[in-house]
């Protein structure tokens, strides 16, 4: 949709709103309430630990959860064929932290609030520790939006790589 | 020659004297009803000038809001000016208004919509390391974000090998 139409529609809109007057539009300490107790729409957190190889024999087809990003992965890491190890998908708990154990040697341990930038589009600012089995990698502060995987390059595996793909879904 | 009632006035207020006086009551001598009238002219002038004021009114604005209202009835109804539509608000407010309304649902527009991307072929993509920590100081971690490809990779190095093998379990 073009975006002076947008505007359109958002100044017609607010125009007949302030018209109105609605009083059901006004915030009150009840209707703050009542929202605050309605179920939250669950987001969650996907992480794959992935393979990526090049076989000697023809590469089998990607995973349909990196499907979309399948010439990317290729161009940025290298390898003609990308397999899911393991994966791990948990509702996202703003109050508590979530442990992701997508495989037996890596898990994430995550911490999610919603971040209020503009550009995360409604997604979330992760504090996240990358374990490899006990042993704790990295620790990172990481702003993610829904729909947009963040990838860890991890350590060679046989001839291939261990990449860790991280991603919140709306 | 003076007009009878001009010569009847005179003499009732008292202004004919002498011969005038004589002669206008022989003319009236045989009429007793006019002596009459002038005693009752001259009882009600006394009366009057005993009760100069007006009686106190009872209710004042009762009095003049049947006055106002005989006065609005007798008025012609052609002469009443014509009513004209009533606005809330002049045009011009209106327009301000309307321009206001505008501008705030621009500010609302650009600061609450996220911009679209006007790129053909690139997706909505983000994702942003803000700031990693690498536990171990033989451990590296690197961020890589390629524009061409709109993706973001944090590159670990120093990482142990992991056998072929593991990958199975």
């Amino acid at each position: 949709m073009p975006r002076c139409l947008q505007f359109l529609i958002l100044s017609l809109a607010f125009l007949s709103a302030a018209y109105a007057g609605d009083p059901a539009g006004t915030v009150t300490v009840e209707s703050n309430l009542a929202r605050k107790q309605e179920p939250r729409q669950q987001d969650r957190i996907w992480s794959g630990v992935i393979l990526a190889t090049n076989p000697s024999t023809p590469p089998k087809p990607i995973p349909p959860e990196l499907r979309e990003y399948e010439a990317r992965l290729k161009h940025m890491f290298g390898y003609s064929q990308f397999e899911i190890v393991g994966s791990s998908t948990e509702v996202i708990d703003e109050e508590n932290g979530r442990w992701l154990v997508p495989s037996q040697r890596y898990s994430l341990n995550i911490k999610a609030r919603r971040a209020v930038s503009k550009e995360a589009r409604g997604g979330y600012l992760l504090n996240l520790e990358l374990f490899q089995e006990k042993r704790l990698l990295v620790v990172m502060l990481a702003k993610v939006a829904p729909g947009s995987p963040l990838f860890f390059r991890g350590p060679e595996c046989g001839k291939g790589q261990i990449i860790i793909v991280l991603q919140v879904l709306h | 020659m003076i007009p009878f009632e001009e010569r009847f006035t005179a003499w009732v207020d008292g202004q004919l004297k002498g011969t005038d006086l004589e002669s206008f009551e022989k003319e009236l001598a045989g009429q007793p009803e006019v002596f009459a009238e002038k005693e009752a002219i001259l009882r009600l002038g006394t009366f009057l000038r005993e009760h100069p004021t007006a009686p106190p009114l009872g209710n004042a604005d009762l009095f003049n809001h049947q006055l106002m209202q005989r006065i609005e009835a007798e008025i012609p109804r052609a002469k009443q000016p014509i009513s004209r539509p009533v606005f809330f608000w002049p045009l011009r407010w209106m327009a301000l208004a309307g321009g206001l309304s505008l501008a705030v649902a621009f500010g609302l527009y650009e600061t609450v919509v996220p911009p679209v991307s006007e790129v053909p072929g690139k997706s909505n993509y983000f994702a942003q390391v803000v700031e990693a920590w690498p536990s171990d100081p033989s451990i590296s971690a690197t961020t890589v974000y390629d524009s061409d490809q709109n993706m973001t990779v944090v590159w670990l190095d120093g990482l142990d090998y992991v056998p072929a093998a593991y990958a199975q379990k």
